[in-house]
């Protein structure tokens, strides 16, 4: 087990370097010029010349994919072409303030789920069955923004009871305005709900099959009974499993939620780097998003490796 | 993954397997207004939908202009139809290219096995290895935003997904008894590619496309949302969502309507591609 965690991890390293590689190439070698894209369409070739020494641009790619490697591993994201400042300090509080919208939106999330998973499975084919699945399937197909659009429209505008823009005073944790977080985090939420409530209606049905399900319905037990105490246990196993997975895939879809609500996010910092066309950010913020979600598939390969103990080998 | 029951009922051509259902009377209309709006949107909306008109600003739905107008007095209902294919067709197209790419590597890598299908297969996770949006964002942005640069990320970021899901099947076929008697026949691997095993991993490649399209259409939305790939004036849905969110307190229609059209496109998306997965795959029918 251990030796298999050391693996993963190994193999996390590696996926980290391959995902570095890549954004730094796709940056760096793909036709836009980095100093070109920063000036916008307007710039004169002088323009272009100049900033390209400034950024060190004229170096081979490679040298500059080490150092920019380097600095990143020593803890150095460079500095702001925008601002001017050092983008770690950004960084820590954006990341920051996306988990604890992604945390909640989980946590949230999984218990609704499982309820739904349990109950589309128990009454498979049934109306209510049909009502779910549907409208799962509906509020898959929607895009972050439209439901979160919707949310705002129903609770900001029309009924007027929750704040539509989750602005956050600088230097103040977002937990301390709990009310702006109630449409975001609901927006994620929905987000997280269709691919959860499948695979636990998955899990649930493949466990309704089995013969310890069936043993204890022929013993008479009443059906909730056989459903919580019995199949429960390894009918989320699944769902359990893609938990960080949905993490991961949370943090990339942040990018639209944040800036449906103007929350100060790492998506949204993103966002705004690119309109500002501010090439250090947008590198720094595209590798720890990258980052976040191969820590989350990484955490859901250990996750289902422990619970199923037959992956082991 | 098609096992014998499916091979044995695939035998009946899937237009013949059609049988009407209650749900085709909502997805018939809405699938050709939609393809009136792509083909001939100005015979549905003769208007410009660029045109500013300061006298008819912000006027509410109703009336003279059935979906209201925005802030520039541009006609929503016209900007609407003129903005499918902006939408739609970049979509469409990055879905497309993104599930033959797909379709060719994943057949590659199942036929070849070894050395070629690890090399080709470990490239595609590392294209997998980033979140969808991210992915295409930084695309579009590096490449320059436009729609054709919009496709090209699109069809990266479905690459490897069809791949990996064309592999599978094709690494199962690859070992059935007629590609050996191809080979012995002494076809060339070109041949069997394309004219033995392409047959049998058409069926999912055309089921993948249709799950890719649905999501092709909520990332080109979402993109051209955050305002990458696209400009004003464009009437690109997403775009007009962006524009219109300031004017939410007061002007609700010019964020309702193009994200009710978005909603209609993205669930009629969905519902086509089941039905389209029972006419191809009915062995999975009453199946999940």
């Amino acid at each position: 087990m251990t030796e298999m965690i050391i693996r993963r991890v190994g193999l996390l390293a590696l996926i980290l370097f391959a995902v570095s590689f890549m954004t730094f190439m796709i940056v760096n070698v793909l036709p836009g010029d980095v100093a070109a894209v920063v000036l916008g369409d307007g710039a004169s070739p002088e323009q272009v010349h100049l900033l390209r020494e400034k950024l060190g641009l004229n170096e081979p790619v490679l040298t500059r994919f080490v150092s920019w490697l380097g600095d990143m591993l020593r803890g150095d994201f460079g500095v702001s072409l925008l601002y001017g400042q050092p983008i770690k300090p950004m960084l820590a509080t954006r990341l920051y303030n996306s988990l604890v919208l992604a945390f909640l939106a989980l946590v949230l999330s999984v218990p609704v789920a499982i309820l739904l998973g349990t109950v589309t499975a128990m009454k498979r084919g049934s109306w209510i069955d049909r009502i779910i699945s549907s409208l799962t399937a509906v509020t898959f197909a929607l895009p972050e923004f439209v439901k979160g659009l919707a949310l705002i429209l129903v609770f900001g505008i029309w009924l007027e009871v929750l704040p539509g823009s989750s602005l956050i005073e600088a230097g103040r944790h977002p937990l301390s305005q709990p009310l702006i977080l109630v449409l975001p985090v609901l927006t994620v939420a929905i987000g997280m709900q269709p691919y959860f409530v499948q695979i636990t209606r998955a899990g649930m049905i493949e466990a309704f099959r089995s013969d310890y399900v069936r043993t204890a319905v022929l013993k008479g037990l009443p059906p909730h009974v056989v459903a919580l105490k019995h199949a429960l246990r390894n009918g989320v196993l699944p769902a359990v499993a893609v938990i960080g997975m949905t993490l991961g895939n949370a943090l990339g879809g942040l990018v639209v939620v944040e800036t449906v609500f103007s929350y100060p996010g790492i998506g949204q910092l993103m966002v705004s780097a690119i309109s500002a066309r501010d090439v250090p950010i947008i590198q720094s913020t595209v590798m720890i998003v990258a980052a976040a979600y191969a820590v989350g598939n990484l955490l859901a390969d250990i996750v289902s490796i422990a619970l199923n103990p037959r992956l082991r080998y | 993954m098609q096992n014998a029951s499916a091979s044995a009922s695939s035998q009946i051509p899937p237009l013949r397997r059609y049988r009407l259902r209650p749900v085709d009377l909502v997805l018939g209309p809405v699938i050709l207004v939609v393809f009136l709006m792509l083909l001939v949107p100005g015979w549905i909306a003769p208007g410009s939908p660029t045109e500013f008109d300061p006298m008819a600003s912000l006027i509410p739905p109703g009336g003279d202009y059935l979906l209201g107008t925005d802030e520039f007095g541009r006609d929503v209902y016209t900007r609407i139809v003129h903005g499918a294919r902006p939408t739609l067709i970049v979509a469409f197209a990055g879905a497309v290219v993104g599930v033959i790419l797909g379709t060719l590597t994943g057949m590659l890598a199942g036929y070849a096995g070894g050395r070629v299908d690890e090399t080709l297969m470990r490239f595609m996770d590392a294209l997998m290895s980033f979140p969808t949006l991210i992915l295409a964002t930084l695309i579009v942005v590096m490449l320059g935003s436009n729609p054709v640069n919009v496709v090209a990320a699109l069809a990266v970021v479905f690459w490897p997904r069809s791949a990996r899901i064309v592999r599978a099947v094709a690494m199962d076929v690859a070992r059935r008894a007629f590609i050996e008697a191809a080979w012995v026949r002494g076809e060339s691997h070109l041949f069997i590619l394309f004219r033995e095993l392409l047959p049998s991993v058409m069926n999912v490649a055309v089921i993948d496309l249709s799950l890719r399209i649905t999501y092709a259409t909520m990332l080109s939305a979402s993109l051209s949302y955050l305002g990458v790939g696209v400009h004003p004036p464009t009437p690109a849905w997403g775009l007009m969502v962006k524009e219109g969110q300031q004017f939410i307190q007061f002007a609700s229609w010019l964020v309702v309507v193009p994200c009710t059209t978005i909603a209609i496109v993205a669930v009629t998306c969905v519902l086509l591609g089941e039905r389209l997965r029972e006419l191809l795959a009915p062995a999975h029918r009453g199946e999940q």
